[in-house]
């Protein structure tokens, strides 16, 4: 009886598909994968020995180039531990709209997370097209506010750099107003389509006990069933005064994130419309008057001590591990990167399947490679 | 060609001689069609894909962008030819050559229009079918001659995709020459007159809107037919041939330049080529409204001009539903495209061929003793079929209609309610194998 | 299933039952793609909240209008009237900078040879600039801020190294980019201006495009004192910057004027202005280097420091390259 001899393949590092500089190596045994490894590091840039070296507010800059796609959402996250570790408080103002760029953040995110992957599985761009169409108006909003499109710097410890310009929210609304019907156009164009189902329904099956196994957390979380999710876990920020919805998958394969990516969508919108009702009336400010002065940020001396500080970012859970000796520069900063994370897992995810799906649960996972090799 | 030759020269030269120039002249205005179609076509796609998208296409090379082609061709030109020392030289050569024309020879059968045919045989249809096959072993000659594992897979993929969705194509052209009668493609539009559905049985004025796709028969049979030459043709969602899903580029990894390029111009060409061979057939050809009535006296040069125009808007319309399933689909896995081929599209097209007969027979019922078949209840002694031979030909046509109809509609629900997948109902069943898997 | 939370609940995504089988979730999609085929054949897409239409921006002839925080690279200002430059050379920003690409030296009183506050030379390395945006914020005198040019390409090797007169502008220039922004800080720097003037004198920490209208003006001010040209003499120390670079590029990039009253740009918020001739009235040198490599096409109509001093240099540097060519061949047998 013939037997048949597995190959070992490599895919990338330089891959159209791999969302960045990753390289898998893959056996096969025919078309079926029966081993997978992720292989990664080559966007290693030092950032946590960056931050030895530098001020807390120097490493503000380059928590943007952590997670490239939602520097928001970094930001958010280093602002949340130096503020835990040196108690500073945070204006209800600033706190709102802090709330709303992470918001935004994630809509931007899942838009074009669900364009990859259409991509990747041979869609030719067109969803990619329309989600990058609205991610460029938020990107002129996130300018608007901050000076800058992707690398936004914008939050500060304290509260944030500056306040909302006044053609901030007349814009926002006009953005808002479009998109319900780039959600029900992205669902109408994807949730029904034959190919689409047969490409990802029971492919990637991430079980419940497995992702609670392998620390994976956000929306492939979500997917695998279980219901966590840190703004209602442990809320921060005002998430503990927004009215929003949890959704959580089934089965946890490619659907079920695709799924719930888009629901996470909806709620975000949800949260947002909330959030501009409540802004004229916040109080406090953009950022803790006593924080106000940029010599008060760079010469923050936090107390000796440690701190774990996290955030759901788009792509889960984003947590800074901060570990102050009294001193301007952190002695240990350390950073919880989700897409790490939640790469591990993938090996897992791709045994018995074929080669074309390891493309597309990859593009499931939704992975930044900033973030994964920081 | 030859008679037009003929007419100026009027036999000064030797009829060889005419005949050898004519031809001539005809392959170089195919080829050039040819070539100069593939350069809309990448234009068009280009520009209507980015319209989808909401952009623009390309729109700086010449206006609108009409010769970004020609800029392409040029890069094209200029990269250095590279071919793999392990690389079998010669076959590595002639591997483009091989793809690439057999789809051009297919020019030479199909209609222009009214009496526009390069080369009128007997049996188009089987010519098509025969020369169309013969890119597969090209595309198998590439992926060999690179010496490369990864080109040999995608090669071997290729070919699989090809020769599996042939065979609908087959049954579906064969629906379409049993209803016919003849296998000669320029014979088929003409048979295509008259009106929907009826086609020419109730007389009146000749509108040119009989087609073939009018029918239950040729619905079916078009739409097979179109699913398969969007394999044959490797469009979405069948590209898995050209994308970079797998590993690289697939057979064509180790080509680079013009080589590369004619690969890619054998795909848009063979695209075009087919989608003229399925109007054809199914959608009429040059046939449409008022041509008839331009086809007598002074006015038939106008009529030929006309039955072109027909023609050409139906083959870029159905170029341009090629380019729309291009922009919406995601592709298809490989084995669920080998799947789709053949355990829904083949069953569906015996069917269909099954209903072109019955379609042929119910209307020549009675005709000839070759078409009657007496079938009597024994005990009751009832001539069952006896009204159907001295019926009318509407009659006959509405019978025909309406049995074919509803066996198309049964056979398509049978098929896919056969082909449902259990996978989707069941998804605790799937993941108890993941789970045992992993603990394996 | 459902979780109920305080504000909201967890619920199970839909999976939706497998009733599109046939075919008619593709021909869905199929409809929604031809619904934006059809828009964006017919309309353009200038308002956020529509979402189909043609959405491309075509740059070249079609421009965005920044907004007032956009933050592209760093420039220095300067008072129109005075030429008076608003840095002091408090070193700030060089030391908060997160990668460390300002390098400032400060100007000493060439009578006393005291520090005083005004830079005698300050580089700036925009390709590595990270466009943080933290010199800004941190620079007590509203001296250094946030620029919104960003067509700076160039294929002189050396030509993102932008020194002091590259970096100059008018406080004109800044106001108009962004106004509101100059407007909050504008009293409390001009009055921090007029003490650091009090501590400066003849031509120290005037910006080098002011010095020849000065000099017209008041001819009486000394020659020595100018800024990059005669860093021999206030910087002792030999410099580790490629100042050669600049005698390759006989002509520093000349910043643009300030942009005319009126000019065509538009924001998107307000439909985008499809003319050809909205382009920038002066680009950078090296923007416009594309036909001509060696010398910026358009006249800077600011005057460039005199070629004079320039030229001594220049000749200087070559004979020294002989000389270490020279050098160079002698010893053989060398290992």
């Amino acid at each position: 009886m013939p037997t048949s001899q597995e190959l070992q393949i490599n895919i990338g590092p330089q891959h159209p598909s791999t969302h960045g500089v990753f390289r898998m190596t893959v056996t096969v045994d025919g078309e079926t994968v029966v081993r997978l490894d992720p292989v990664f590091g080559y966007l290693h840039r030092n950032h946590e020995q960056l931050a030895e070296v530098s001020t807390y507010i120097q490493s503000m800059p380059y928590t943007d180039r952590l997670d490239y796609f939602n520097s928001m959402a970094s930001n958010y996250g280093l602002a949340l531990a130096v503020e835990k570790l040196a108690e500073i408080e945070v204006p209800q103002r600033a706190n709102y709209i802090r709330a709303l760029m992470n918001e935004l953040t994630r809509i931007l995110n899942h838009a074009t997370a669900i364009g990859f992957l259409l991509n990747d599985m041979g869609a030719w761009q067109t969803a990619l097209a329309f989600s990058m169409r609205e991610r460029e108006k938020i990107l002129d909003l996130f300018e608007m506010a901050s000076g800058a499109r992707m690398m936004c710097n914008y939050f500060r410890f304290g509260g944030i750099w500056r306040d909302l310009p006044p053609e901030f929210v007349p814009q926002l609304k006009q953005l808002m107003v479009g998109l319900p019907s780039f959600f029900d156009e992205f669902d109408k164009l994807l949730r029904e389509n034959e190919i689409l189902r047969a490409r990802s329904i029971n492919i990637g099956i991430l079980p419940k006990e497995l992702a609670a196994a392998y620390s994976v957390t956000g929306p492939v979380l979500r997917a695998s069933g279980i219901a966590y999710d840190i703004r209602k876990a442990e809320p921060y920020g005002i998430y503990g005064e927004l009215d929003f919805d949890v959704p959580i998958g089934s089965v946890g394969d490619v659907y079920d994130r695709y799924l719930v990516r888009i629901e996470e969508m909806r709620q975000s919108y949800r949260m947002i419309q909330q959030i501009i009702e409540r802004l004229p009336d916040t109080i406090g400010g953009h950022i803790n008057p006593k924080m106000a002065d940029i010599g008060k940020q760079k010469t923050l001396r936090p107390p000796v001590g440690d701190v774990y500080a996290r955030i759901e970012s788009p792509k889960g859970e984003l947590g800074f591990y901060l570990v102050s000796d009294g001193s301007e520069r952190p002695y240990r900063y350390k950073v919880r990167a989700p897409s790490f994370l939640n790469l591990t897992p993938l090996g897992d995810m791709c045994r018995g399947h074929r080669i074309a799906d390891v493309v597309v649960i990859l593009g499931s996972i939704d992975i930044v490679m900033g973030e994964v090799d920081r | 060609m030859t008679d037009l030759l003929r007419s100026i020269i009027q036999d000064a030269w030797p009829f060889w001689l005419i005949s050898l120039i004519a031809s001539l002249i005809t392959i170089t205005i195919i080829m050039l069609a040819a070539v100069g179609t593939m350069m809309l076509m990448v234009w068009l796609e280009r520009r209507v894909v980015a319209r989808m998208q909401d952009r623009l296409g390309p729109n700086r090379v010449g206006p609108a962008g009409l010769l970004q082609s020609i800029a392409d061709g040029v890069k094209m030109f200029t990269k250095e030819d590279i071919v793999p020392r392990a690389a079998d030289q010669w076959v590595h050569m002639l591997a483009p050559i091989v793809v690439v024309s057999p789809v051009v020879l297919i020019f030479a059968v199909v209609p222009w229009g009214r009496g526009v045919s390069p080369s009128d045989f007997g049996n188009g249809v089987l010519f098509v079918l025969a020369i169309s096959s013969i890119s597969a072993i090209g595309l198998m000659m590439a992926g060999w001659s690179s010496s490369n594992k990864f080109a040999m897979l995608g090669a071997m993929r290729a070919v699989a995709q090809l020769i599996s969705y042939e065979i609908p194509a087959v049954l579906a052209l064969l629906s379409a020459v049993i209803v016919s009668g003849s296998m000669q493609l320029a014979r088929m539009p003409e048979l295509q007159g008259g009106w929907p559905l009826v086609g020419t049985t109730l007389g009146g004025p000749d509108l040119g809107l009989g087609w073939f796709v009018f029918t239950p028969v040729g619905l079916v049979g078009f739409v097979i037919f179109f699913i398969a030459i969007l394999a044959e043709g490797e469009r979405t969602p069948f590209d898995i041939p050209e994308a970079d899903s797998e590993i690289v580029a697939g057979h064509t990894t180790e080509y680079s330049g013009m080589k590369f390029a004619l690969f890619y111009i054998g795909q848009y060409v063979l695209n075009f080529v087919l989608s003229m061979v399925a109007t054809v057939v199914f959608l009429g050809g040059w046939q449409g409204p008022l041509l008839a009535q331009l086809a007598i006296g002074n006015l038939a040069p106008l009529g030929g001009l006309l039955s072109l125009v027909y023609m050409l808007i139906k083959v870029w319309g159905l170029f341009f539903v090629m380019i729309w399933l291009r922009g919406a689909l995601p592709r298809l896995r490989v084995d669920q495209l080998m799947d789709f081929a053949w355990k829904l599209l083949l069953p569906i097209a015996l069917i269909n061929l099954f209903s072109a007969a019955l379609w042929v027979t119910i209307n020549l019922w009675g005709s000839s003793p070759a078409w009657t078949i007496k079938v009597i209840i024994p005990v009751v002694s009832i001539d069952l079929l006896g009204w159907l031979e001295t019926a009318s030909p509407i009659v006959r046509q509405i019978t025909a209609l309406i049995v074919t109809a509803a066996l198309n509609i049964a056979a398509i629900r049978w098929v896919l309610a056969i082909n449902r997948r259990t996978e989707d109902e069941e998804p605790e069943e799937a993941m108890l194998d993941v789970l045992e898997q992993r603990v394996a | 299933m459902s979780i109920e939370f305080d504000q909201g609940k967890a619920y199970t995504v839909d999976r939706g039952a497998p009733k599109a089988r046939n075919g008619q979730g593709m021909l869905a999609g199929m409809g929604v793609v031809f619904k934006h085929f059809r828009d964006a054949m017919t309309k353009k897409l200038d308002n956020p909240s529509e979402i189909s239409g043609v959405f491309t921006v075509q740059y070249p002839e079609e421009r965005y209008k920044l907004p007032e925080a956009a933050r592209n690279f760093p420039i220095l200002l300067y008072e129109d009237a005075s030429g008076q430059e608003l840095c002091t050379s408090c070193f700030q920003c060089e030391r908060i900078c997160p990668p460390q690409v300002i390098h400032i030296t400060q100007a000493k009183d060439p009578v006393s040879g005291k520090a005083v506050p005004a830079i005698a030379e300050f580089l700036i390395e925009y390709d590595a600039c990270m466009s943080c945006g933290l010199c800004a914020e941190v620079c007590p005198f509203d001296a250094i801020k946030m620029d919104h040019e960003y067509e700076l390409s160039t294929d002189v090797h050396g030509g993102l190294t932008i020194d002091r007169a590259g970096l100059m502008r008018p406080i004109s220039y800044y106001e108009q980019l962004a106004p509101s922004f100059w407007a909050e800080v504008k009293d409390g720097a001009l009055k921090k201006l007029q003490g650091a003037i009090k501590r400066r004198s003849g031509l120290v920490g005037i910006a080098p495009q002011m010095v020849e209208v000065l000099k017209k003006r008041e001819p009486s001010i000394q020659e020595s004192g100018v800024g990059s040209q005669n860093t021999a003499i206030q910087n002792p120390e030999p410099r580790t910057e490629p100042i050669e670079l600049r005698t390759q590029n006989p002509e520093p990039p000349s910043p643009p004027t300030p942009l005319p009253v009126g000019e065509e740009r538009r924001s998107r918020g307000e439909g985008i202005a499809a003319t050809t001739e909205a382009a920038t009235p002066v680009p950078t040198a090296p923007a416009s280097s594309i036909t001509d490599t060696t010398a910026p096409a358009t006249a800077p109509a600011i005057p460039a420091p005199s070629g004079d001093a320039r030229a001594e240099k220049a000749a200087k540097l070559v004979a020294i390259r002989a000389a270490n060519a020279k050098k160079n061949e002698t010893p053989e047998g060398t290992p």
